[in-house]
This record gives C-alpha cells, sequence and structure tokens, in this order.
C-alpha cells in the first residue's frame, strides 16, 4: 500500500506557473503538494516514501480541455476508463469531456453522471480527474441555448456547442449573454459552415492535386471574427477552441488588446502536421480544423511562445477504422492525441522554438487557469498530480502500442522524443512505464 | 359624502407614464384614493360618466383589464361598448386607422384601446376627437398597470419617498416594467430591476432604475416591494432562457428569497401568474402578498382616469370631508 507521503528528490522541477526551472525535491502528503523546492525539507513522517528522480524533469500533470470518449452512447469508439488510460500514459492528469456524445451532455444529471474531479487514487484502474463540458444549445442543435446555470452548479467547467458553430448570430448572442450573467467560459469553434462546406483538407494548391475540396481559412477568419465581436457586445468569456491559421490570431491579439476576455487554444498537432502531411491521402491527419501551411504552423508556434495561445489541446478523437478505412473524402474528421500531446511540445522545444517553460505553460497552468483549477502547477497545495518525463528520450509511436481503444493517431508510425515515465494522480502513481 | 380629491388634469389622453408630472400622478392617485374607499364602502360616487360612451378597442385579448374598464366605466354611470379584435373589422382587413375613424365618427367619449404593436394606441390618439386611455400598448406602456401598482404600494407603505421596490422578470418585454418604474421613479422610489441578461433592456437605467442586474438576490436585499413580472413561456423557444425550472431555479420568488427582502415587505405580480416558474404558490397567496389588492386598485385608479379625462364635475355634491389619501 503506498504512504500517504511521498518525497520526489533530485527531480528537475519544472513549473510554468512561477517559472521554476531547477534540481530539487518535492513534497507531497495527502493528496497535494506540501513542500517544495532545492531547500525544503519533509516533516518528518513515519509512512513517507523517498523516490529518487533520477535527474528526469517532473511538470504538473497536464490539463486537456478538448477531449472525445464514445460514452456515453459509442463506446466501441472509446470509454471514460480507456481514455483516461491513454492520458495517464501521456501525463494527462486533468481531462474535459467534450458533450457531444448520445445522447448530448446537455442536461444536469448527464453532467453529473461524468463529472468526477477527485477520483479515488487507489482504484483500479485509476482514472483522470474528470470535468465535463456542458452543452452550450439543447441537443447541440444551435436552435435553444441549454440549461447553463443548473449545469455549472452541477460542476460543469466550461460550455460549448461542440464541432459545429452556433450558426444563428441571434442564438449564440443570447446565450453568451445569459452565460455571461452566469460568469461561464464559453468556448466555439470559429467556423463558418456554409464556408467550410464538404472541404477536406486546407484549401489551396495541395488540395488541388490531390483533387480533394478544400476547407478556405476564412471560414475559420470570419467565424472567430463573428464570435469575438458579440462575445464584446454581451461580454461573454470566450475561448476560441482550436484555431489554425495567423489571421484568427490577428483578431484574437486585436481584442485581447482591449481587454475583452478573450481565449484560445490550439490542438497540439496543429503545431506538428501540416497539409504535406496528409501526403497520399492519410485518412488519421483528417481533422477539422485541417492542417494548414508550413508558415501557418510556424505562426501557431510563435504565438505559443509569445503567450497569445493559452492553451494546448489534444483533441483527442478516437475514431474507430470502420469511419476512418475509407475514402478521405468520405472518411470522419478526428484524431487521437491524450497520448502524444507532451511529446508533440517537446518536439518544439527540440526543435529550438520553444523552452520548456513555454512548451508545458500550455499544457499546464494555461488551461488550468481557464477552468479556475487548482491543479496545473507545482506550487504548496496544489494538487499532487505531476508528470515526470525523460525529454530526450527517443521512441517510436506506433498505434498497437497506443492505449486508446481507437488508435487513429496522425503520429502513427513518427520517431518521438521525450517521454512519460510515470505519471502521478493526487500523489499516488497513477502509470508507471513498463521496463522493457 | 366626503368630496372627490380634485386637482387640474390637463390631459386630452392617457397614454403613459413616462411624459406625466409627478403632480399628475399624485392626482389620479389621490382621487383613485377615494374611489376605493367609497368601493369598499360599497357606496358609489355621482354618475360622472353619465350619458357618456366609453369604448372598450382591445385588439388583444385580456379578459382581466376590459372587465377592469368596463366596471370602472359603469360604476361612474357610462355606456361601455366592449369590441374585442374577434368581433372588430380588423379581421376583415380595414387598417387601425380605418377603425378609428369609424368609431371616431361615432363620437364616443372615451376610446380605451390596447393594441400589440407598440406606438400603436398614439397613432389611434392622433386620428380621433374624444379621449384615449392607453390599456397597453405592445411593449411600450401600460399606464393604468402603472398607476395601480403606484396606489397599491402607496396604500401598503404610506408612501412611495424612499421605498426600495424590486422588479424581476422579462423586464424588456414588458409595458408593466416600464410604466411602473416611470410612476415609481417619479415619487421617489429607488428601483432595482432584475432579471437574467437576455431580458433586462440595454437602457433600464435611463428609465429610472437606480440598479439593474442579472442577481436576483442582490437584487432583493433589504426590498420593501417585490414585485415579479409573468414570464410569458413563449420565451424558451427564442434562446432568451434554457427552461422554466432554471428560470424557477435563479429568478423564483420562493420563501427562503422573500426572506432576503425587508422583513415587512410585500409581494405584488400584475398576473395573470404562472405558479413555479416566476413565484411559488405559497408566496402568491401568502400573508404578504398584494396581488388582489392590485386588482382592486386597478378598478379605482380606471375610475379615477376615466373621471379626470371626461367626467363632468357638475353634480359633483360639494362638501368639506377630508379627501382621503390626498397629501399635503
Amino acid at each position: 500500500m503506498s504512504a500517504s507521503a511521498l518525497t520526489i528528490t533530485n527531480a528537475r522541477l519544472l513549473d510554468p506557473a512561477s517559472g521554476r526551472d531547477e534540481i530539487g525535491a518535492i513534497h507531497l502528503e495527502d493528496g497535494r503538494i506540501a513542500a517544495i523546492g532545492a531547500d525544503a525539507a519533509p516533516k518528518p513522517t513515519s509512512s513517507r516514501e523517498t523516490f529518487d528522480a533520477g535527474g528526469l524533469c517532473l511538470a504538473p500533470g497536464l490539463v486537456d480541455l478538448r477531449v472525445k470518449t464514445g460514452e456515453p452512447g459509442e463506446e466501441h469508439r472509446e470509454t471514460v476508463a480507456t481514455a483516461s488510460a491513454a492520458a495517464l500514459a501521456g501525463g494527462v492528469t486533468t481531462i474535459v469531456l467534450m458533450p457531444d456524445t448520445q445522447p448530448v451532455i446537455d442536461d444536469v444529471a448527464l453532467v453529473k453522471y461524468l463529472h468526477a474531479p477527485n477520483p479515488d487514487p487507489h482504484a483500479t484502474p485509476v482514472t483522470t480527474r474528470i470535468e465535463v463540458a456542458g452543452a452550450l444549445t439543447l441537443g447541440l442543435e444551435g436552435e435553444a441555448m441549454a440549461e447553463i446555470g443548473l449545469m455549472r452548479e452541477a460542476g460543469a467547467a466550461l460550455f460549448t456547442n461542440g464541432d459545429e458553430p452556433v450558426t444563428n448570430p441571434t442564438v449564440l448572442k443570447r446565450t453568451m449573454a445569459y452565460a455571461a450573467s452566469q460568469d461561464v467560459l464559453v468556448a466555439c469553434r470559429p467556423d463558418t459552415r456554409q464556408l467550410r462546406g464538404s472541404g477536406v483538407m486546407n484549401a489551396g494548391a495541395f488540395a488541388a492535386r490531390l483533387g480533394l475540396s478544400g476547407i478556405p481559412s476564412e471560414a475559420e477568419w470570419i467565424g472567430a471574427a463573428r464570435d469575438l465581436m458579440l462575445a464584446e457586445v454581451t461580454g461573454c468569456r470566450l475561448l476560441l477552441d482550436q484555431v489554425s491559421t495567423p489571421r484568427t490570431l490577428d483578431l484574437l491579439a486585436d481584442a485581447k488588446a482591449r481587454g475583452l476576455p478573450v481565449y484560445t487554444t490550439v490542438a497540439a498537432h496543429h503545431l506538428y502536421f501540416n497539409e504535406g502531411d496528409v501526403g497520399d491521402y492519410l485518412t488519421y491527419c483528417k481533422v477539422n480544423p485541417p492542417f494548414r501551411t508550413e508558415s501557418d504552423r510556424l505562426a501557431l508556434i510563435e504565438a505559443v511562445k509569445s503567450g497569445l495561445i493559452d492553451a494546448v489541446v489534444s483533441a483527442h478523437d478516437p475514431q474507430p477504422p470502420e469511419t476512418k478505412r475509407l475514402p478521405i473524402a468520405e472518411a470522419s474528421f478526428g484524431a487521437a492525441g491524450l497520448e502524444t500531446s507532451l511529446a508533440a511540445l517537446l518536439s518544439l522545444v527540440h526543435a529550438g522554438h520553444l523552452s520548456l517553460l513555454e512548451a508545458l505553460r500550455p499544457l499546464t497552468s494555461g488551461p488550468a487557469d481557464l477552468i479556475g483549477k487548482p491543479q496545473g502547477r507545482l506550487a504548496p497545495g496544489a494538487p499532487a498530480d505531476l508528470v515526470l518525463f525523460d525529454p530526450a528520450a527517443p521512441w517510436k509511436c506506433t498505434r498497437e502500442a497506443l492505449r486508446s481503444r481507437s488508435t487513429n493517431s496522425p503520429f502513427d508510425g513518427r520517431l518521438l522524443q521525450g517521454r512519460v515515465e510515470r505519471t502521478l494522480l493526487a500523489g499516488h502513481t497513477a502509470f508507471q512505464r513498463p521496463t522493457n | 359624502m366626503s368630496a372627490a380629491p380634485r386637482a387640474a388634469f390637463d390631459h386630452p389622453h392617457l397614454l403613459g407614464l413616462q411624459s406625466l408630472h409627478r403632480l399628475d400622478i399624485e392626482t389620479i392617485l389621490d382621487l383613485a384614493d377615494h374611489y376605493a374607499s367609497l368601493a369598499r364602502e360599497n357606496r358609489r360616487g355621482p354618475a360622472v360618466l353619465k350619458n357618456k360612451t366609453v369604448i372598450n378597442l382591445f385588439f388583444e385579448n385580456s379578459t382581466r383589464t376590459m372587465s377592469s374598464f368596463e366596471i370602472a366605466a359603469k360604476r361612474l354611470g357610462a355606456d361601455v361598448i366592449n369590441m374585442p379584435v374577434d368581433s372588430s373589422s380588423v379581421k376583415k382587413g380595414e387598417t387601425l386607422i380605418d377603425t378609428a375613424m369609424t368609431l371616431n365618427a361615432m363620437k364616443p367619449d372615451v376610446i380605451v384601446i390596447r393594441h400589440s404593436a407598440s406606438g400603436g394606441v398614439k397613432l389611434l390618439s392622433r386620428k380621433v376627437d374624444c379621449a384615449v386611455i392607453n390599456a397597453g400598448d405592445g411593449t411600450h406602456e401600460h399606464p393604468t398597470q402603472g398607476l395601480l401598482d403606484t396606489l397599491t404600494i402607496r396604500r401598503n407603505k404610506g408612501r412611495i419617498e424612499g421605498l426600495t421596490v424590486t422588479i424581476c422578470g422579462d423586464v424588456v418585454h414588458s409595458r408593466v416594467a416600464r410604466s411602473t418604474t416611470y410612476a415609481l421613479h417619479q415619487l421617489g422610489a429607488r428601483v432595482r430591476l432584475c432579471g437574467p441578461r437576455t431580458l433586462l433592456p440595454a437602457d433600464a437605467r435611463d428609465w429610472g432604475a437606480e440598479t439593474v442586474t442579472a442577481d436576483f438576490e442582490k437584487g432583493l436585499k433589504n426590498a420593501d416591494v417585490v414585485m415579479m413580472l409573468r414570464l410569458q413561456l413563449e420565451r424558451m423557444n427564442g434562446a432568451y432562457l434554457p427552461s422554466r425550472r432554471e428560470y424557477f431555479h435563479f429568478y423564483g420568488l420562493t420563501r427562503a428569497r422573500l426572506a432576503m427582502a425587508a422583513p415587512d415587505a410585500i409581494v405584488m405580480h400584475p398576473g395573470p401568474m404562472n405558479r413555479g416558474v416566476e413565484i411559488e404558490s405559497a408566496i402568491a397567496d401568502g400573508p404578504t402578498s398584494v396581488i388582489t389588492e392590485q386588482v382592486e386598485m386597478g378598478v379605482a385608479i380606471r375610475m379615477a382616469v376615466l373621471d379626470l379625462l371626461a367626467g363632468s364635475n357638475t353634480d359633483t355634491t360639494a362638501s368639506t370631508g377630508n379627501g382621503a389619501g390626498a397629501k399635503p
């Protein structure tokens, strides 16, 4: 049985919230961080365990604001349990579940059914902390407001219309106004459905050569501009969910400069892949928004570095072979991502784009702050959710080795550098990489 | 018998309260108070509308308001013709102005009009030669309701000046909220308007409200009067609100919430009520409720307005009684 007190010594402590990057020890008690730092001494406790981290990196467990499972309704894609296993293997300790399930999470009872912010770390198997994104509109149909206030009281962390924008601006405006008075965070996919049409990949020369219909950038800008303006009119706290183009970032920077409470996420795979990776009609690279051009990708990385992007999400969307093993135009959108977010960001560190702290901020304190949670930081009193990783370890991502029930990862076959060795949830080891 | 308290009322119509002076409002309230006292004593005043014709022209259904005007006019001795929309010519394609011209040609003395369009009553008033009383136009004004609310408060609290009155609900679509706020503000009350952001108007401070808030419990604090507005249930369809139960959860008047108001707070509602949506039944029927008194004051207010606009004072018996409710 594990002790309720644990000390990890000789770790490279990385805390983006405070800027800490030093070798030292961290002391955990009763599921929380008790003391931290090079010279912090533990309180004497008879049951205290200690282990030497061997100089590996120790960071707050990752907080992922956009995770889909198939539960309830499509458990053949993924369950909360299988998603949890994948998350913990990827160093993710808090996941926010999207409401587009069957039935849609637009009801207090469904929020309560899924919401598990403090799971038992002794359970077998252990699950991550589960937060829930409530549906913004009933059935995600974009016509009638869902019970935002009651779901907030039931624990919903934010509200979203899922993959689809709310097309009707009057509905969105009223819903934002109501959400503002409930002081909730509203996440919108910046998108214009009619401009996206039946597009498959980024619009442009590459799509034209492949004979595929394109998703133009302006589908995103126009949607983003509208959503930002409605947020300004209503005072709503708005999260632009997964931006993919620099022009959207310009709109966002302008809104932020005017003091509006607007934020954005980018999916980890958009920082790693570009449209060229669709290559030979790879359906695992079919995502919405699509992988854009290389210059777009570099602009997104720059925005992570500058702090304009508040959070990086996995956009984990498990799709089974029957929806992916199809001609690309007929295949579903979506990529599994829980196990590769950290490696994707570490690749940017190795490429010299980001420092370790710059890469970790949008994975930890950035998203935790957006949903007002105490995790995501190495601070006394914070939940002892930690990820121990070797930033240099090389590995090959193969779909057979992924823990997710659906293994539609665009990283399949890729050589990556940096992997999770151990994940702690509430002070207990929830994942440990098997030794080969 | 006590004399009706009379003061000059120099207006041809009663279209709204926004444009009325404090003294005009007090004149109506004082006279209405007199009529209310007479009614409680089961007495009738002089038939100041004898041989006069009052037409109730209602383009929107309202049994309550039309009955109230009808009773008021009849108590003053008038001949009353009710013209609800079903039997009017509107359905045959006649325009609003044609209807007005036709009625005007019949030489009525007062036309009481309810219309679903804001400004509709004002338009008609320009086309006729008699007095027009607005019985509710769209989401604009409902002056007799605002006056009866004010009178009910004054009779229960003895004053208006300095009182805190919280009005909660669908403010943006409410002609009652507008008229009542104008009147209470004119008489020196502090009005707080509460409701979900989607149902609060952008300019509510300009109405004279001291506070406009989406936080009902904050708005209730130490209120002397709590007035709940009727929630139109079709608001659920326009993305104004999520559901009845969420509305009740945040904006329904419950006993726990009422306890946040002043200990002697009174509860009002213009009716008809949605029990369990904006108000708990126990409160609607409870000792703090003055909802039925509002209905009673409605008749008195309408008598006073009809009298001031069209009454003949020639047969008023002069005596030196104390004018009920008359203030120095």
